[in-house]
């Protein structure tokens, strides 16, 4: 036999089978249960507000902040460069795009973290990458980024650097003239400090001839 | 080395170094299988040799039948893959022009590197064309842009066009690549390559 009817041969039959099975449509992307407890108890969806404050000032262009207060809040005070999503509209067709993406970071806020995560939830139930949340959501922000406490004597240099950091971002985004809008809602206290792990950005597949 | 570096399971260091070595692996074997040859490139358009046909098909085949049965055993999940979008008249008048330089250069970008390896001045010519053209198009975006990014299909599938499920399909390209394959040995045959 030539080599060509060895070929027809195998790719006839391999051709064959694939044709006479079921697609195999077993594996669709979305989360079981426990899976999804285990990402939230890992935190992996949590951004730390000096991370957001850095792309912030940084213009990063791959982020996008979506605001899912109502549009109230929204105009009240929101952070520069956000869009408003209320959680109430998280699923209507029109935003599927913003949020079903492959290309940029959503960040996800709300006054506290409840809201935001919520919307992290049900977005990442539907299979969607790409979305994290702001750690501590607004009030942690007004608290870490916008009126930085300074650290005690003890401190570390890696505090102090921090801390350094959270001055020079509250001056380049407007600190002190907006602590008195930060809606109580969702407990302005002290909001809890959940675990972050540092995010894994997915990077887009290339190639070429 | 995609799913490596995209999950940052190696550096993008790494994944240079990686794409490094498989490019020279590559060229190696474009050079051995004789496709820094122009002679042999253009063969397709006179029907003298249809090797650049067949090994594209063959390829494009064989990665077929791998992902699907890849996806059979559930080792990859086929919606995860990156699939480049389409956009229509870019992609005809892209094709035109590659294979007008392709019939007037006798080498595809790839192969005149491969060339280029190995001394021959025309595939050095090439690649000086190659990159007036990669300037013109550069510096000349704005003119092409509409052009450019019209009639954007997405990522769309020929089998969802057609209502058939993806194995048909593969079935159905298996079965016309095959037959591609034996109306190439016999224009192989029909017009045979003239010695000058």
């Amino acid at each position: 036999m030539k080599p060509l009817h060895y070929l027809t041969l195998i790719l006839l039959i391999l051709a064959l089978v694939i044709a006479l099975v079921p697609q195999n449509t077993t594996r669709p992307y979305k989360l079981t249960a426990a899976q999804l407890l285990s990402e939230i108890r890992t935190g992996t969806q949590f951004i730390s507000p000096d991370e957001v404050a850095d792309k912030i000032i940084q213009k990063d262009p791959s982020i996008q902040l979506i605001d899912v207060r109502n549009p109230r809040e929204f105009d009240m005070f929101s952070l520069p460069g956000a869009i408003n999503v209320p959680l109430q509209d998280i699923l209507s067709e029109g935003n599927t795009d913003i949020l079903n993406q492959g290309t940029r970071m959503n960040i996800f806020y709300s006054n506290g973290s409840t809201e935001a995560n919520e919307a992290w939830l049900l977005t990442r139930q539907l299979g969607y990458q790409n979305n994290y949340v702001l750690q501590g959501g607004l009030n942690f922000w007004l608290e870490t980024i916008l009126n930085p406490t300074k650290p005690g004597s003890v401190i570390s240099n890696d505090e102090i650097a921090r801390y350094d950091f959270r001055k020079a971002a509250s001056m380049a985004l407007g600190g002190g003239s907006v602590s008195a809008i930060a809606p109580a809602s969702a407990g302005s206290a002290s909001a809890p400090k959940p675990g972050v792990v540092p995010v894994k950005k997915k990077k887009k597949a290339s190639g070429g001839c | 080395m995609g799913p490596l570096a995209v999950n940052d399971i190696i550096s993008s260091n790494t994944n240079f170094f990686l794409a490094f070595v498989i490019g020279i692996g590559f060229g190696f074997v474009l050079e051995q299988s004789g496709f820094s040859s122009s002679r042999k490139l253009a063969g397709l358009f006179y029907g003298y040799d249809m090797v650049v046909l067949k090994v594209f098909f063959t390829g494009g085949v064989t990665a077929m039948l791998g992902l699907l049965f890849f996806s059979l055993f559930g080792w990859v999940d086929l919606n995860m893959v990156y699939v480049n979008p389409t956009f229509l008249t870019s992609a005809i008048v892209g094709g035109l022009v590659m294979g007008v330089g392709f019939i007037m250069g006798g080498f595809c970008p790839g192969t005149s590197f491969c060339g280029a390896a190995i001394g021959k001045l025309d595939a050095m010519v090439f690649i000086v064309g190659l990159f007036i053209g990669v300037y013109f198009f550069a510096f000349g975006y704005p003119m092409f842009e509409t052009m450019y990014k019209s009639a954007n299909m997405g990522s769309p599938k020929i089998s969802t066009m057609l209502d058939i499920s993806d194995g048909v399909f593969a079935l159905i390209l298996v079965i016309v690549a095959l037959g591609m394959f034996y109306v190439s040995e016999w224009v192989e045959k029909k017009f045979p390559q003239k010695e000058y």
